[in-house]
């Protein structure tokens, strides 16, 4: 199982501005005072051996993640990122006719404005079949493609599934189970496992009661899971000031996957405010507590970085 | 969690023995809910016997500030913070808001301050 992250912004599209690609720079090149480049090998191992926030950005696009197996492809959301892995799938399909499986975790902006931009979707060859727990997924759709907006109405070839919770849909080699989060409008996490390895995406969630009990019904849902994605769009103070604004932060995350047995950890849906300084920051404090907090645990701990692909 | 308290001059020092996590967060909410209900507004929270402190405790002891201050002009201040429990409050951003002392008559003194 392959999984590329082609958006992990949360909220809205956020790209790097002048100011911030300047600092990069400058920060590089005063580091390179004194370094000897005289050589492609060397300048390309100087690069390497950066802080991964100056060689590297999280990325501006929002959510759309890409799983593939021998047998199926997964799209997982549709925000801004969807846009590029369509293009990405034009190049690897060199015409022939691409089957897509599309699960939604929910219809905020952030995880649905790459539709009307998925231009393999306008290809009435190809098929796409959109999944979610929503019953009006499809109109949804349609009103953001409503000619006042956009100027082309969803394409009448994509097809909805309605999917019922905790029921488990097989698509090709995969078993995919949902469960509602605590998210204004509501949002859903998927559980997708194949036979040798699972992943869960819970995006878009806030966890208030944090006791055992209340947790339960997370920590059952993310078990053992190979790699779960965690929206961690707040800070821990953030997550009390916004209050019922639907996120949650990594101290939660890493204590949850540690209760659940989960061998790695990416964090998600990154917060337009932060930029790569500072998100890099947050991933380095998240390890910092793991190892203060279980020193002896082997989970990983990672970004969600736009690009990132992970084998499972 | 073993919970025990003193009250000098209006204020409430708060003992606590164990671990601040997701099996006791509950119950240490619930134990200040209740004194605040019988008009207790300012708190002492004594972490010399505190070792860990998880996601689950961190949120309870900001909660309980941030309603202590908000609704009752009251608030809680920490004493005595074991160094992973004090790491773990600098790492989570808890130390930029909440009044942390080196021992209790300083966090009692806090409050005339
Ligand atoms: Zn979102
Ligand atoms: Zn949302």
């Amino acid at each position: 199982m392959q999984i590329k992250f082609w958006g992990a912004r949360g909220s809205i599209a956020t790209p790097l501005t002048n100011t911030e690609l300047t600092a990069k720079i400058q920060a590089a090149v005063k580091r390179s005072i004194n370094v000897e480049l005289s050589t492609d090998k060397k300048v390309s191992e100087f690069v390497k051996n950066l802080p991964v926030h100056i060689r590297q950005t999280v990325g501006g696009e929002t959510a759309c993640i890409e799983i593939r197996t021998d047998r199926c492809l997964l799209i997982l959301d549709a925000g801004t990122g969807i846009r590029r892995l369509g293009m990405d799938l034009l190049d690897r399909f060199a015409g022939q006719p691409i089957d897509a499986h599309i699960l939604m975790t929910h219809t905020h902006w952030d995880h649905i404005s790459g539709i009307p931009f998925f231009v393999p979707g306008m290809n009435p060859d190809n098929h796409f079949t959109f999944y979610s727990p929503f019953d009006d997924l499809k109109e949804r759709l349609k009103l953001q493609q409503r000619y006042e907006y956009f100027p082309a109405p969803l394409p009448a070839t994509y097809k909805f599934v309605r999917l019922k919770e905790q029921k488990t849909l097989k698509i090709g080699d995969l078993s995919i189970q949902t469960l509602p989060l605590n998210h204004p409008s509501g949002s859903y996490s998927y559980r997708i496992d194949s036979n040798d390895t699972s992943v869960v995406y819970a995006t878009d969630s806030e966890y208030q009661n944090l006791s055992v009990e209340s947790m339960k019904p997370f920590i059952d849902f993310f078990q053992n899971a190979e790699l779960l994605i965690f929206d961690a769009q707040y800070t821990m103070l953030e997550n009390i000031e916004k209050e019922n604004w639907g996120h949650s932060n990594v101290f939660t995350g890493i204590d949850m996957a540690l209760k659940a047995g989960v061998k790695k950890l990416a964090f998600i849906h990154h917060e337009p405010a932060y930029d790569d300084e500072k998100l890099w920051d947050i991933l380095q404090k998240a390890r910092e507590y793991l190892k203060i907090n279980k020193p002896e645990s082997k989970l990983e701990l990672d970004l969600a970085v736009e690009g990132l692909t992970i084998t499972l | 969690m073993k919970i025990t308290e003193q009250i000098t001059d209006n204020i409430t020092i708060i003992n606590l023995d164990g671990r601040l996590d997701a099996h006791t967060c509950e119950s240490v909410e619930a134990f200040f809910r209740e004194k605040m209900e019988n008009g207790q507004y300012k708190f002492v929270m004594n972490m010399e016997n505190v070792e860990f402190i998880d996601s689950a405790g961190l949120r309870v002891v900001l909660v309980v500030a941030r309603d202590l201050r908000n609704k009752h002009k009251g608030d809680l201040h920490f004493a005595l913070l074991q160094p992973a429990v004090s790491r773990v409050f600098e790492i989570s951003g808890l130390n930029n808001v909440l009044y942390i002392y080196n021992n209790s008559e300083n966090a009692v003194q806090g409050f005339s301050s």
